[in-house]
C-alpha cells in the first residue's frame, strides 16, 4: 500500500469486479522472476504473500496460468524504459542489449512492435505494390489485396514467437543459460528496425529497394546476433549465432519479397 | 465484502459497492437513480410482502393461519404457492419503476419494451461517451450502465459496410475487420489490466465499441461517395474524434508514466481500421 496505487492491483482475478484488496506480491515476484527467469506463470510462488480471505491467490498450480496478473510482472516497464530500449535496438553494434533488460525483461515490447510491423506491412506492403506497378504501367488501379494482413500476422507472429522458443529449447539442451522471456524480448525488440525499412520500401525503384532490404536485414541480424553472442558467452555455439543472423536477414528478404514486390 | 479494506476505493468500484450493498439491504424505495427504470441484472425478490397481500385479496376463503403462515416464508417459494394472483400487468408502472419488482414483468411485457429499452441505453451511453459531456473525464460516472449490445452493432454494422464496400473478397474483408475490432478490443484492455491499471473488463470493452460510432459514420459516408481525397478527410476526421471519446478513460485507468504504452495500441487500432476504410474500394 505503500506503493503508488497504480501498480500491483490483482484487478482482475474475477473479471469485472470491485478491486477492493491489494496484495504486496510486487517485491517477491521480481524475486521470483530473476531466478535463472524461467517463464513459470506461478508468479504467486512467493514467499510470504499475506493472505486476504476474500480473494485466494493459487499458489503454484495450473490457475495462475489463466490469471492476467499472474502475466502483470513481464509488463512492468514505463513509457521511458520502452522507449529506451527501442532506441538501443536501432543500433546494430551494442551487444549490451540483454544486460539492459536483464533487470526488468518486457513483453510489451515484443508485443506492440509485432502488432504494428504486421500492420505496417499490409498497409504499406499494398500501396508499395501499386506504386510499383504504377510505375511500370501506368493505367493499373488501386486494389486492396486483404490476404497481406493474413499473411503478415502469420509470418510476423509466427517468426517472433516461435525462433525465441526454438533458441530456448536448443540452448538449454546444450547447456548453456537460456531465458525465454529475455529471448521474447529482444527478438521483439530486433523487429522494430522493420517497420522504418517499410516505410522506406515505398520507392519504387527496384535496385534502392533491395539495397535498403539488405542494409536493414544485417543491422537487424547483427544486432540478434550480437547480443546473443554476448549473452551465451561460449564459443562453441557459434553456429547457432549464425544460424540467428541468417534467419533475420531470410526475414528481411522474404518481407521485401512477398510485401514490396 | 468491503467492510474490512482500509484502501482508498477507486470511483468506479464504488458504484458497484453500492449496488450490491443496495441489493442485499434494499428497500424498494431507495434503488439507486443512476440508470433510467430497468429491470435490475440480478433480479432478487427481496422486497416487501405487498405482492402476496394484493394476490391474497381476491380470495378471502382460505383461513387465515394460511395467509399469516405466507408471509415469513421466504418469497421463492411461497410465490409458487399463492392462489393464482391477478396477472402482474395490473400492476404495471409502479413495480417496474421500484427496481425490484419480480422478474416475470419482464418475462412477459412486450418484445418491442425490451427492444426499446435496450435502444435507449445504447443511445444514452452513446451519448456519454462520444459527445462532449462533463462527466467524460471520470471513469466512474462516464460508463456506469455499460452494455454490450451498442459495442456488437457498431463492429458488425462496420464489417459489413466495408464488406459492401469491397469488390472483391468481400467475405475476407468482413472477417478481418471484425476479428480485427472483436480481438483489438479484448487484447487493449488486457494491455491496460497488464500495465497494472485499474478498469472493469466489460466496460472497457464496451467503452472501446461505443468509440467506433465516428468511424461507422465514416465508413458508411466512404461507401457512399467513392473519391480518395474524401474519404482522406472524412477518415482523419473520424479517427481524430473515436480517440478524442478513448483517450480520457484509457488515460486515466493507468499511471501517469505509462499512459503513452496504454494508449498507442488503442491509436493504432484506430488508425489501421481507418487504413481499412480508406484503402477499400
Amino acid at each position: 500500500m505503500e506503493d503508488s496505487s497504480f501498480t500491483g492491483l490483482p484487478t482482475s482475478h474475477l473479471l469485472g469486479s470491485v478491486p477492493a484488496v491489494i496484495v504486496e506480491e510486487d517485491k517477491t515476484t521480481k524475486h521470483v522472476a530473476a531466478n535463472g527467469g524461467d517463464r513459470r506463470p506461478g508468479g504467486y510462488q512467493t514467499i510470504g504473500t499475506p493472505t486476504e480471505t476474500f480473494e485466494q491467490q493459487p499458489t503454484n498450480n495450473w490457475r495462475g496460468f489463466f490469471s492476467v496478473s499472474s502475466y502483470s510482472q513481464y509488463f512492468d516497464v514505463d513509457t521511458d524504459a520502452v522507449m529506451t530500449r527501442l532506441i538501443s535496438s536501432l543500433n546494430p553494434v551494442g551487444g549490451d542489449f540483454f544486460s539492459k533488460i536483464d533487470a526488468n525483461p518486457d513483453l510489451y515490447g515484443l508485443i506492440w512492435i509485432s502488432t504494428t510491423l504486421v500492420f505496417v506491412l499490409a498497409s504499406v506492403g499494398n500501396l508499395a505494390t501499386f506504386l510499383m506497378q504504377k510505375h511500370g504501367e501506368s493505367s493499373t488501379s488501386w486494389s486492396f489485396d486483404v490476404s497481406y494482413m493474413n499473411t503478415a500476422a502469420w509470418s510476423i507472429y509466427g517468426y517472433a514467437i516461435v525462433v525465441p522458443v526454438a533458441y530456448y529449447f536448443f540452448l538449454q539442451y546444450m547447456g548453456s543459460k537460456a531465458s525465454l522471456i529475455r529471448f521474447w524480448c529482444m527478438w521483439g525488440y530486433s523487429l522494430s528496425i522493420f517497420i522504418f525499412s517499410s516505410f522506406l520500401l515505398l520507392i519504387p525503384v527496384e535496385f534502392l529497394r533491395w539495397i535498403i532490404t539488405l542494409l536493414t536485414g544485417v543491422a537487424s541480424a547483427s544486432f540478434v546476433a550480437l547480443n546473443l553472442r554476448s549473452y551465451i558467452e561460449g564459443n562453441d555455439l557459434s553456429a547457432t549465432i549464425i544460424a540467428a543472423f541468417v534467419l533475420q536477414i531470410g526475414l528481411a528478404v522474404f518481407i521485401k519479397a512477398w510485401f514490396f514486390a | 465484502m468491503s467492510h474490512s479494506d482500509t484502501i482508498p476505493l477507486h470511483a468506479s468500484s464504488q458504484s458497484d459497492i453500492d449496488e450490491i450493498e443496495n441489493l442485499i439491504y434494499a428497500s424498494p424505495a431507495t434503488v439507486l437513480p443512476a440508470r433510467p427504470p430497468s429491470p435490475p441484472r440480478a433480479s432478487i425478490p427481496v422486497s416487501s410482502s405487498s405482492p402476496f397481500m394484493n394476490s391474497n385479496l381476491p380470495n378471502p376463503a382460505p383461513p387465515k393461519s394460511s395467509f399469516q403462515n405466507q408471509i415469513p416464508k421466504p418469497p421463492s417459494s411461497s410465490s409458487s404457492s399463492l392462489p393464482p394472483p391477478p396477472p402482474p400487468s395490473t400492476r404495471p408502472a409502479d413495480i417496474s419503476t421500484s427496481g425490484f419488482g419480480p422478474a416475470p414483468n419482464t418475462l412477459t411485457e412486450p418484445v418491442w419494451d425490451t427492444v426499446k429499452r435496450d435502444l435507449s441505453r445504447i443511445v444514452s451511453n452513446l451519448k456519454l461517451v462520444v459527445f462532449p459531456n462533463p462527466n467524460r473525464e471520470d471513469p466512474g460516472k462516464a460508463l456506469r450502465d455499460w452494455d454490450l449490445w451498442g459495442p456488437f452493432f457498431f463492429i458488425v454494422f462496420l464489417g459489413l459496410t466495408l464488406s459492401w464496400s469491397a469488390s472483391v473478397k468481400k467475405s475476407e474483408v468482413f472477417a478481418v475487420a471484425f476479428a480485427l475490432l472483436a480481438a483489438g478490443a479484448v487484447i487493449l484492455t488486457l494491455n491496460v489490466l497488464l500495465l497494472g491499471g485499474h478498469i472493469i473488463f466489460f466496460q472497457s470493452l464496451s467503452l472501446l465499441g461505443y468509440c467506433l460510432f465516428p468511424l461507422d459514420v465514416g465508413a458508411l459516408i466512404c461507401m457512399l461517395k467513392n473519391n480518395v481525397i474524401l474519404k482522406m478527410v472524412v477518415v482523419c476526421v473520424t479517427l481524430a474524434w473515436s480517440s478524442w471519446a478513448a483517450y480520457p478513460f484509457m488515460s486515466s485507468a493507468v499511471n501517469p508514466r505509462r499512459k503513452a504504452l496504454a494508449l498507442y495500441p488503442v491509436f493504432l487500432m484506430y488508425v489501421s481500421v481507418g487504413f481499412l476504410i480508406i484503402a477499400i474500394d
